[in-house]
């Protein structure tokens, strides 16, 4: 099945609406609750599904224009989360022959492990920047509970996406074959 | 190699150089003092920050409808006049008091800094940072209301932070936890200067304060004035803790902030009416114009 651009247009703009919802919830309502120190990376969830279910040239421009929008959101911009993302797209590349979605626990656990590979990148680049290590691991301390949720959250998320895309159980969007 | 196998290989390829090499770029360019916004992100940040707006509204109102309402639904039907009409005089007591205050709160902001010589400008906080690794605020006010890129942000118990990042009705703050913050302090009591960095745990970190500074615990912490952004004399917060080495040059000091940034709702910010070229605190103390001066 070839993927149209019109699709990929029309599917893009529907998931950079949910995206924005979610943010707008997330940096909203969980200040209210007295949870500052914690936010959750929808962005990260969204980059992962394109990554794991898409397979398109225009890939790296879908994340780029994912964390575009979240920067609307965060200053930290959308530089970090394009380069983790792009890279974690050409892991699973790799890999894509052993990860499946068939249940919900594999989602998670797939979920979960490719957030890791996320935080080591972005760690990374920010010891790069920094020289320092103290901050990377207070960082990891709130990646925990937030890669979690997220992690908890992938199954009901990813099937709302394959909706939007229109991803069958027969496969990637896109794929050839 | 499967990322470069398939149709539109090549463009997948040049794609993925193109904005790679644009996001390393853009990586190193960042600034994390301030951020200069494009007409795009104006209208989108101006677009979403009243959606946050509401959604803070709506959870608000909801809260206040299920303890008010909800919880007497299973009231006895005898009661339900009487009930409804002591309820709704508690309602109007309780929203006096709320208007109590805050009347209260935003005179002390208003009173706050009076011999401070800028412009005030009251704010309310709409939403935090997407990103926990950022401790930043969104205010409700932007350049419409006369506020400039890097100016002060206090509230009536302390320093909060500076703008970092503006549109025209909403504007981004860069809070003094956050670690991308540095803050010229000065020990009230012994006048040891040093410099705070956000330590992205509701806490600061007094660097460069060195062991034979009779710092003890409970001392309070001001702004010293020094660099172009922070007025002289804003309290920051007191100190909580202190670690001295034995073969260290300095001691570690912990400052917890004056402002409690868990249940910040109005701020004001410090609007200076010099030139808006400012330059941050360590730009400033480097540019020699500024030493002659001082």
């Amino acid at each position: 099945m070839k993927l149209q651009l019109k699709n990929i247009l029309i599917s893009q703009f529907i998931t950079i609406l949910i995206l924005i919802v979610l943010e707008i919830v997330s940096t909203g309502i969980l200040p209210i609750l007295g949870l500052q120190k914690y936010s959750i990376p929808f962005n990260i969830l969204v980059v992962l599904f394109l990554g794991f279910k898409l397979e398109t040239p225009y890939l790296s421009v879908l994340i780029l224009v994912v964390q575009f929008f979240h920067s609307f959101f965060s200053i930290e911009g959308w530089e970090m989360g394009t380069i983790a993302g792009i890279v974690i797209c050409f892991i699973i590349s790799f890999l894509r022959d052993l990860i499946h979605f068939h249940s919900s626990l594999a989602t998670m656990m797939v979920t979960q492990i490719f957030q890791f590979i996320w935080f080591v990148i972005v760690s990374f680049l920010l010891y790069l920047k920094l020289d320092t290590l103290d901050y990377i691991i207070d960082k990891f301390w709130r990646f925990l509970p937030e890669s979690i949720f997220i992690t908890l959250m992938a199954p009901f998320f990813f099937s709302l996406f394959d909706k939007v895309w229109g991803v069958g159980e027969k496969g990637l969007l896109g794929d050839e074959s | 190699m499967k990322f470069l196998e398939g149709d539109g290989a090549k463009l997948k390829i040049a794609l993925n150089v193109i904005i790679l090499s644009a996001a390393l770029w853009g990586v190193s360019r960042r600034d994390v003092s301030y951020t200069e916004t494009t007409a795009f992100e104006n209208a989108m940040i101006d677009s979403f920050a009243p959606m946050q707006k509401s959604v803070s509204y709506i959870q608000e109102q909801l809260s206040d409808f299920v303890e008010h309402y909800l919880a007497n639904v299973n009231a006895s039907k005898e009661n339900v006049d009487l009930h409804k009409k002591v309820k709704e005089l508690e309602s109007e007591l309780f929203s006096f008091e709320e208007v109590a205050l805050e009347n209260i709160r935003l005179k002390d902001l208003l009173e706050f800094g009076k011999g401070v010589k800028r412009r005030k400008v009251l704010a309310q906080v709409v939403a935090w940072n997407a990103n926990s690794d950022f401790r930043v605020l969104r205010i409700d006010k932007g350049i419409k209301d006369g506020i400039k890129v890097q100016s002060t942000v206090v509230t009536s118990d302390g320093l909060v932070g500076y703008i970092y990042r503006i549109t025209d009705s909403f504007a981004d703050i860069l809070t003094i936890v956050d670690s991308n913050n540095r803050v010229d302090g000065l020990i009230e009591r012994t006048r040891s200067h040093g410099i705070l960095e956000g330590d992205s745990n509701s806490k600061t970190q007094m660097k460069y304060v060195t062991t034979t500074d009779p710092v003890i615990l409970g001392d309070l912490v001001l702004t010293s004035g020094l660099g172009n952004i922070y007025p002289k004399g804003i309290r920051i917060g007191v100190v909580t803790r202190i670690e001295k080495e034995s073969h260290g040059i300095e001691q570690e000091i912990e400052v917890t902030p004056a402002v409690d940034f868990s249940r910040l709702e109005e701020v004001v910010v410090l609007v200076s009416d010099e030139g808006s070229d400012h330059k941050m605190e360590w730009e400033a103390l480097d540019d020699p114009e500024h030493s002659r001066k001082n």
